[in-house]
């Protein structure tokens, strides 16, 4: 290793951060110089101020934070969902029975395809892109849940019953805290998912009138590529955050997990 | 406490395939002494600990710990002894003291003394400062210490291990064991240790069971009368040599015995 790392000089560390100033660089000269139309591409400067009008008249912050709250909603259901029903599936051989044919029915199944028959229920409210992305995000967390209980070290359970733990004891002693980590990756999953569905269900719901889906679909139906560009570094940024917040919160609740060798 | 095991029978699979694990083994295993099991790879020797210690059901025959008789598979065994395992099956979650006083929190002891009981142990197998680790974090030497630790806490008249010191490497081993032998020798329980080992069956114990290949039956049963307290210097003795060499001689037996059944079984 010592002999590697001394080949990881400034170059190496500065190779990525070069490449993207380059990139941008590349793009703002073509933009600016080579008569790409603003309309097809806007130049990252106008993107940039777009990024700062939005941001000070308070339309980014306002629908990222609609999107942000809708997201947690079907997250939060989907998550207690998934983990219950996927406990009990992992629990008892006969919920595992009666639930397989559902989910086994229903996981294939693009859950976006399921949008026009929600808006027939639902209409185009917040129930409807709650239930869309919840219902969506519930398969990996249920599914991982399940495996994950499924999985768990048969040694580790053996070894609690040769010092005394009763079957309830087992359960919660032993099985759920082995099963977390397998868990919180299925929460992850859960919450990819929700993050799509939820902005894709901002786009299709024609009453929308709010959150970062709505916020693109408006702006590219007027041709204001700026703010679709603004609107999809927003997007990013906060995808980001969200998965780099659910990581560590992962970390605190398995934090024996990355220790392992 | 005296372990009496009368013509075991253990039979794994169901009827076309069935293979005779256990062949009606019979052996007492003295009371407070170090019993090794020995035998090749694929001989019973842990499914044998494994049915004294309650942990598997078996076929047929008599088990008897203490003065509890068990026949058949369905009077729970295990009350009165405690495993220590070949993968250790420490839970990577709980930290070190956690791990030991596992067994006092599921009979409900309270925290303050459970924690108490278990630091003490901890203490007295090394790891004092280690408490508050995860298993993940320690090496495999500290890993072993802590199951040992987790086992003696209950305080159970009969220790069986199966194969604890098999992944360990050659001088932690010679550590674990006689740090093993001073545990022995200070509480005096009832040990079955299960090895292939055959210098560590010798070392440790005060009689060597020697199990024949598949299906395992008692081959010979060789008494160790090595002076205690032992250590690992006995190794060059010529007693030690010549027990050695009676183990070797039978194991070798028994493992061309094996390999001829896998010819047999391939041919």
């Amino acid at each position: 290793m010592a002999s590697r790392s001394k080949s990881k000089t400034l170059l190496y560390l500065a190779a990525p951060t070069l490449v993207i100033a380059a990139v941008l660089a590349l793009w703002e000269f073509a933009v600016r110089y080579k008569g790409i139309q603003p309309i097809f591409l806007p130049a990252p400067s106008s993107i940039l101020k777009y990024l700062w009008v939005m941001i000070a008249d308070g339309s980014l912050p306002y629908h990222l934070s609609v999107t942000f709250l809708r997201i947690m909603a079907g997250f939060l259901v989907a998550g207690i969902t998934g983990i219950v029903v996927g406990i009990l599936m992992g629990m008892s051989p006969l919920a595992a029975r009666i639930v397989d044919p559902w989910i086994a029915a229903l996981y294939p199944l693009p859950k976006i395809s399921l949008i026009p028959l929600l808006i027939i229920w639902l209409g185009t409210g917040e129930t409807y892109k709650i239930v869309i992305s919840a219902v969506t995000a519930f398969f990996p967390v249920a599914i991982s849940t399940f495996s994950a209980i499924r999985q768990v070290d048969g040694g580790l359970i053996k070894a609690a019953k040769d010092l005394g733990a009763s079957a309830r004891q087992i359960q919660l002693k032993v099985v759920i805290p082995a099963a977390l980590p397998g868990i919180t990756s299925g929460l992850q999953l859960g919450m990819g998912v929700t993050i799509i569905m939820v902005v894709a269900a901002e786009m299709i719901g024609g009453s929308s009138d709010s959150g970062m889906g709505f916020l693109l679909i408006h702006a590219g139906q007027v041709m204001e590529t700026e703010k679709v560009f603004a609107g999809l570094i927003a997007l990013a940024v906060f995808g980001a955050v969200i998965t780099n917040v659910q990581k560590w919160l992962d970390r605190m609740v398995a934090p024996w997990v990355e220790k392992e060798h | 406490m005296d372990i009496v095991v009368e013509n075991l029978v253990q039979v794994f699979g169901e009827a076309p395939k069935q293979v005779l694990a256990l062949d009606r083994v019979s052996h007492r295993f003295p009371s407070q002494k170090f019993t090794c099991i020995l035998g090749p790879s694929g001989c019973g020797k842990s499914t044998l600990a494994q049915i004294i210690g309650g942990i598997e059901p078996f076929t047929s025959g008599t088990v008897t710990v203490g003065s509890d008789a068990h026949q058949k598979s369905r009077i729970a065994l295990g009350s009165h002894s405690v495993m220590v395992w070949q993968h250790l099956n420490l839970f990577p979650w709980r930290s070190v003291i956690d791990n030991v006083a596992f067994g006092l929190e599921m009979q409900g002891v309270d925290k303050a003394e459970r924690n108490e009981r278990a630091k003490a142990l901890i203490a007295s197998v090394g790891l004092r400062g280690f408490e508050q680790h995860r298993p993940p974090q320690l090496s495999g030497g500290m890993r072993q210490r802590v199951a040992l630790a987790r086992a003696l806490i209950m305080e159970r008249p009969v220790m069986l291990m199966d194969e604890p010191f098999a992944a360990l490497d050659a001088q932690t081993k010679i550590v674990m064991q006689e740090e093993l032998v001073r545990i022995y020798e200070r509480s005096k329980r009832t040990i079955l240790f299960v090895t292939h080992a055959i210098d560590e069956a010798i070392l440790l114990g005060d009689e060597v069971v020697v199990m024949t290949a598949r299906p395992g039956r008692i081959k010979e049963v060789i008494k160790v009368d090595l002076p205690r307290p032992r250590s690992q210097d006995m190794v060059n003795t010529p007693e030690f040599g010549r027990l050695y060499n009676r183990a070797l001689h039978l194991i070798r037996e028994e493992v061309l015995n094996a390999m001829k059944q896998q010819d047999a079984a391939v041919g």
